[in-house]
């Protein structure tokens, strides 16, 4: 009985004193891993853009960082999800730096297949879901999640169309000028053609007209798109109807509707 | 009688009393005052999912208690009492403490709310696993010294 009694006295206190030892040395040892993030950087790629945020994570601990898993979630106004990304890096032993990207690649055809409209037209905000984990030295699993909103800047934002003037332009047709005034919004410059389709309020197309356009990121534009009649149609004008506005780009089309009057 | 008492106090009640004071204060000093200078002051205190000073204080009265108590009664069955009792108040303190093993805390990290999962189980196992077999060594003692006295013969 003796023995057994000494021998659980000694193991109890080497497992305290393991325990003590673990808990000490890993505190110093989160205290010690220097993690460094890079700036984000946006790439073109040959299917849409990438987002890239470089990292460093230098161990100075005295335990490895295993299973180390970044995981980025993009959602758009609507909650419908752009991208799912992961990065993982399985093992960080002590003493060893490792530097990695974490990339968001975001498809085109996902962004044509979204609902453009409301973002062409509307400041929105995208939002992008933070995941990290990692098992600290194989023993505490720890996790961060955070929620980030990245801002979304209209192209063609506060779109309007002023009121529209009717005079003649020549023996057989008549010419309208329609004043169109919008902000760009977004970071990249948009550079295209911006057709417009006039209809009366009984949808009957009256006349359409097309311009180009290239206004600089967070400037203003504001123009008169003239579109040409024939004269028999002039009496089809109306007081208010629908403008059909298409903006057509080399790599895509999109359009809306506009009322006038 | 009186002499008797005396004599009782001087050699069994006094260093008994006298170690159960240097426990207490070397436990003191190795559970709330060595850490606490061991942690470093310049932490920011919202990063810590818990009130680390007033959960080691917790703690160190605890530690200080069953100090004392288990100096006083050495050798008695109310020790090995008071032993099992310091092994199951600090598992259920760690259970409260950490949570079930594991910390859930909403961290404001300039304009981010970041939520911070710790998974302290593994840790959590091992204190278990300590107190029970502190548990089983103060249960072998306390019988050892039951059966010591009931074995005992009375030649007088």
């Amino acid at each position: 009985m003796k023995i057994a009694i000494r021998m659980l006295t000694i193991a109890t206190i080497i497992l305290w004193i393991i325990i003590l030892f673990f808990s000490v040395t890993a505190v110093y040892s989160v205290m010690n891993v220097d993690i460094k993030l890079g700036e984000v950087q946006m790439l073109p790629s040959s299917e849409g853009i990438i987002f890239s945020l470089p990292f460093s994570i230098n161990n100075k601990g005295y335990y490895e960082l295993a299973d180390l898993n970044l995981t980025t979630r993009v959602t758009d106004p609507d909650g419908t999800m752009l991208d799912l990304s992961e990065t993982i890096i399985p093992s960080i032993p002590q003493g060893t730096n490792v530097s990695s990207t974490h990339k968001i690649p975001i498809d085109l055809d996902t962004i044509l297949s979204m609902d453009l409209v409301p973002l062409l037209l509307n400041d929105s905000s995208f939002n992008i879901e933070i995941f990290a984990g990692l098992n600290f030295a194989r023993a505490v699993p720890v996790q961060l999640s955070t929620n980030v909103t990245m801002p979304w800047g209209a192209p063609f934002a506060y779109f309007s169309v002023g009121t529209i003037s009717v005079s003649p332009y020549n023996s057989t047709h008549s010419e309208a000028s329609i004043p169109v005034s919008f902000e760009n919004h977004a970071i990249l410059d948009i550079t295209g053609t911006l057709k417009m389709e006039f209809y009366n309020n009984l949808d009957e197309l009256i006349a359409s007209g097309m311009t180009a356009i290239s206004v600089p990121s967070q400037q203003s534009y504001a123009d008169r798109i003239l579109v040409y009649t024939r004269l028999q149609d002039i009496s089809k004008l109306t007081g208010s109807g629908n403008l059909h506005m298409i903006f057509e780009t080399p790599m895509f089309t999109v359009e809306w509707w506009e009322p006038y009057g | 009688m009186v002499e008797l008492n005396a004599k009782f106090v001087m050699d069994t009640v006094l260093p008994r009393v006298l170690k159960a004071a240097v426990w207490g204060t070397f436990t003191f000093v190795m559970v709330y005052y060595l850490p606490l200078m061991l942690i470093p002051k310049d932490i920011p205190p919202n990063i810590l999912p818990f009130d680390y000073a007033t959960q080691l204080f917790d703690f160190a009265l605890i530690s200080v208690f069953f100090a004392v108590v288990g100096q006083l009664f050495s050798g008695t069955v109310i020790g090995c009492g008071f032993g099992i009792a310091r092994a199951l108040v600090i598992i259920a303190f760690f259970f409260v403490v950490s949570e079930g093993g594991v910390f859930n805390v909403t961290l404001p990290i300039s304009d981010l709310t970041v939520n911070l999962r710790l998974d302290i189980s593994t840790l959590l196992l091992m204190v278990v696993s300590v107190n029970l077999l502190s548990i089983a060594k103060n249960l072998f003692e306390a019988i050892s010294l039951l059966t010591e006295k009931s074995t005992r013969i009375n030649l007088t």
